[in-house]
């Protein structure tokens, strides 16, 4: 070839991003890229045999157990991507020097990624359904379904509302969503850092300050701002909201008070215990059980369509933004020293 | 605290006065300009590159402009307020961080100026002090003079000459490649002037330093010069989008995804560098064509991470030379290979320049191949430690223009004294930049 090679079309972008995509998948097989589907198995095996017992039955069990899920959520989405990029940066600037587009590079992780996190999610749900965890059989969006078709005067358990989602798809939707805006944010980090110790070094920082700002842990109001940035946050509402956590009992005051109330003397040589008899005795364990969970119910967990809208847009906001990021950074790629 | 008593007079005079006068003094003795002891933070810098760590000296100087921020931030809010506190720690953070640098640097200046490490101790706990007497006491005196201010004197000028463009190679006018560090402008390459026939085979030579790799990077646009670079007459620089493909860089690493088939690696390659005018047939031809010129066909359905060391390298010239490049450039293509490998493989890129392609390669063992070669680039750092033309011409001539009988001896030769050679660089660039302008004349005036 003695002339130059100039004015001739090359892929675009979509063809590129299918390139890259195939890649991916057989990296798959072949890098054993899939050992993160039993992992996240195991993982939830785990979380449900610590927290499974009161997850979706009692306030404290269900807010222990949704912020355990959301952990589980974070590491999974964080160990699927955090080494992806930076593994193969050096091999990723000479083949962006080689016409490969930033974009569609980014575009086939975002695409892989998120089929790798939705089946994570899946196996998730699965193994917790296995090992116990009983799911409830009302959720946010069929109840405010049910609520307008009640409005309407429309009777929700005559049939033909097939389409209304069960539980378990409310509950793949948020748990994908907090993996993959987890999954998204890794990735960005294995788009800044220059190496794999650099990224591993960085994840459990970005992972701590999820769990302290996740709400989980009471925080000072000037904190709240931060907080909303935080992943954990959203995706601790979001399971929270399907939950319907405001209508389920707060048991842990009763239950302490029972196993060690005989011990506090209330006056005349009458326990606390004793006090708790009496309400047993007239029926109205419930009612205070009742009146305990009215308490402790949270605005932002109130199973509305609108708090769990907004759990999803924060999640899927902070995903596009991370995948932002990741492109901007890769785009001077090409400035890496030697 | 208020944010005027974080810069309190007492500071500012010990900082400037004290300090300032040692650093100076210290300065003086390395041949560093003596107005930077008295900027805070950037006389740190340069006691770093006094002390041989300018990249530490670099890290410090953030975290100490950092600390400074952290200061002031704290000094913004009420006292005892929660972000007061933060701010501290964060400041306290970056100031362990310091000392650790500090630790670094003052051991290394230690080394420097041939003194006990002890001293090391008291440039952190009195630095201004410590500078002074480092400063004034002749005792203390640097091993040898740091590279930062340059004898500019005895570098060889520079040339005023540049080269006709040809019409069938590659034709380059480099003027200058420099890059600013830490405020000040350092020139990595300067006056290099040369044009490429297609079909030739190009050695490139210089010792460590010399600028080799920043010269190929400025030659395919990784990183523009001050220069001109066409390729068939045609602007490497302002059509870079639409010429890209018509080059082909091979790096000193082998940089493929190591789980990867031979076939896969090949194949996404040529997806990619290919003009889709070609079919999908002629693509998966054009791979099996490249896999037969570089003998991968046995290998094409193993994994990149099983290749031997010659495969894989051969692989990773057959990525580039998919689209069948003009330009095609490779660093240190034989590293890590045996003599007989290393020369099947210098044969192959022979093969290649004959089929009319321009093939430029840096070696560092190039006398075993040097009969494959057409033509030598040599650079070699001047006196102002810039990467120069000393030589570019037919090999044979090369031996008469050095008066050296190998490679090796002319490398020796260019290269600094401190580095073990007869440090002849900025004789042999003048020589060769008084021959081209000569050529260049004579060739005006007819």
């Amino acid at each position: 070839m003695s002339e130059v090679q100039t004015d001739l079309k090359h892929i675009g972008r979509l063809r590129q991003l299918i390139i890259y995509l195939n890649k991916l998948f057989r990296l798959f097989i072949l890098q054993n890229d899939w050992k993160v589907l039993p992992m996240a198995a195991i993982i939830a095996a785990m979380v449900s045999l610590a927290v499974g017992k009161g997850l979706f039955k009692t306030m404290e069990g269900t807010f222990q157990g949704t912020f355990a899920l959301t952990c589980v959520c974070i590491w999974n989405g964080f160990f699927n991507s955090i080494q992806s990029i930076c593994r193969e940066r050096a091999i990723i600037k000479r083949e962006h020097r080689a016409g490969m587009h930033i974009t569609s590079y980014v575009g086939a992780h975002v695409i892989y990624q998120a089929l790798l996190c939705a089946a994570q999610s899946i196996i998730t749900i699965i193994v917790l359904g296995a090992t116990g965890v009983d799911y409830p059989a009302e959720h946010v969006l069929s109840l405010n379904v049910g609520t307008q078709m009640a409005q309407h005067g429309i009777d929700a358990a005559s049939g033909g509302w097939v389409m209304v989602p069960q539980f378990t798809t409310e509950l793949f939707i948020t748990m994908f969503l907090i993996t993959f805006a987890a999954d998204l944010l890794a990735l960005m980090i294995s788009a800044i850092v220059h190496s794999e110790m650099a990224a591993m070094t960085v994840m459990p920082f970005v992972l701590i300050i999820q769990l302290v700002f996740s709400g989980f842990i009471a925080l000072p109001a000037s904190f709240s701002d931060i907080s909303d940035l935080m992943l954990s946050k959203w995706g601790v509402q979001g399971l929270c909201v399907i939950a319907d956590y405001n209508s389920l009992p707060a048991v842990m005051i009763w239950n302490r008070m029972s196993s060690g109330g005989d011990r506090i003397d209330v006056g005349g040589g009458v326990t606390v215990k004793d006090i708790m008899n009496i309400v047993e005795e007239q029926g109205m364990r419930d009612t205070v059980l009742q009146k305990l969970s009215e308490a402790n119910s949270r605005e932002d967990f109130v199973a509305s369509v609108q708090n769990l809208a907004e759990s999803w847009r924060y999640l899927l906001l902070l995903g596009v933004v991370f995948a932002i990021i990741t492109v901007v950074f890769l785009e001077f790629i090409d400035h890496d020293k030697r | 605290m208020g944010v005027s008593d974080y810069f309190t007079l007492t500071g500012i005079i010990s900082d400037l006065l004290i300090c300032g006068i040692g650093y100076s003094l210290l300065f003086k003795k390395d041949g560093i300009k003596v107005i930077y002891a008295f900027i805070p933070g950037i006389r740190d810098y340069y006691l770093a590159i006094e002390a041989e760590r300018e990249e530490d000296g670099k890290t410090f100087f953030m975290l100490d402009l950092c600390r400074h921020i952290t200061a002031v931030m704290a000094a913004l809010f009420k006292d005892g307020s929660r972000m007061e506190t933060m701010w501290n720690m964060a400041g306290m953070a970056l100031l362990l961080a310091l000392f650790l640098f500090g630790i670094r640097i003052y051991i290394s200046l230690c080394d420097v100026f041939v003194q006990k490490r002890i001293w090391t101790l008291l440039w952190i706990l009195f630095p201004g002090i410590t500078s002074l007497i480092w400063g004034f006491s002749p005792k203390f005196v640097p091993q040898h003079k740091t590279a930062v201010e340059y004898d500019f004197e005895k570098a060889a000028k520079i040339s005023e000459t540049t080269v006709e463009a040809i019409q069938n190679g590659l034709t380059v006018n480099l003027t200058g490649r420099s890059v600013m560090n830490m405020g000040r402008r350092v020139y990595l390459l300067k006056d290099i002037h040369l044009s490429i026939p297609v079909g030739h085979m190009v050695l490139l030579l210089g010792g460590s330093g010399a600028g080799k790799t920043t010269f190929l990077n400025a030659v395919t646009g990784y990183e523009k010069a001050d220069a001109q670079i066409l390729l068939h007459g045609r602007d490497f620089y302002n059509n870079y989008e639409s010429m890209k493909y018509d080059l082909g860089f091979v790096p000193q690493q082998d940089l493929m995804r190591v789980n990867d088939t031979v076939r896969m690696t090949l194949n996404d390659m040529a997806n990619l560098r290919l003009p889709t005018s070609l079919s999908r047939k002629e693509k998966r031809e054009r791979v099996v064509q490249v896999m037969d010129k570089l003998g991968l066909l046995s290998v094409k359905s193993s994994q990149v991470g099983k290749l031997s060391g010659g495969q894989r390298k051969r692989l990773s010239i057959a990525q580039e030379l998919i689209s069948d490049p003009t330009l095609f450039i490779l660093d240190e293509p034989d590293s890590g290979l045996d003599g007989v490998v290393a020369r099947n493989l210098f044969v192959t890129l022979r093969n290649i320049a004959d089929e009319g392609k321009i093939v430029i390669v840096i070696t560092h063992t190039p006398d075993r191949v040097i009969d494959l070669f057409d033509d030598v680039i040599v650079l070699a750092k001047d006196a102002a430690r810039v990467g120069r033309l000393a030589y570019y011409g037919p090999i044979g001539e090369s031996y008469d223009f050095f008066g050296k009988k190998s490679m090796e001896e002319i490398l020796l030769c260019i290269n600094q004294k401190d580095e073990g050679g007869e440090g002849r660089a900025d004789e042999f660039v003048e020589n060769y930049s008084a021959g081209l302008e000569k050529i260049t004349s004579e060739e005006k005036n007819e």
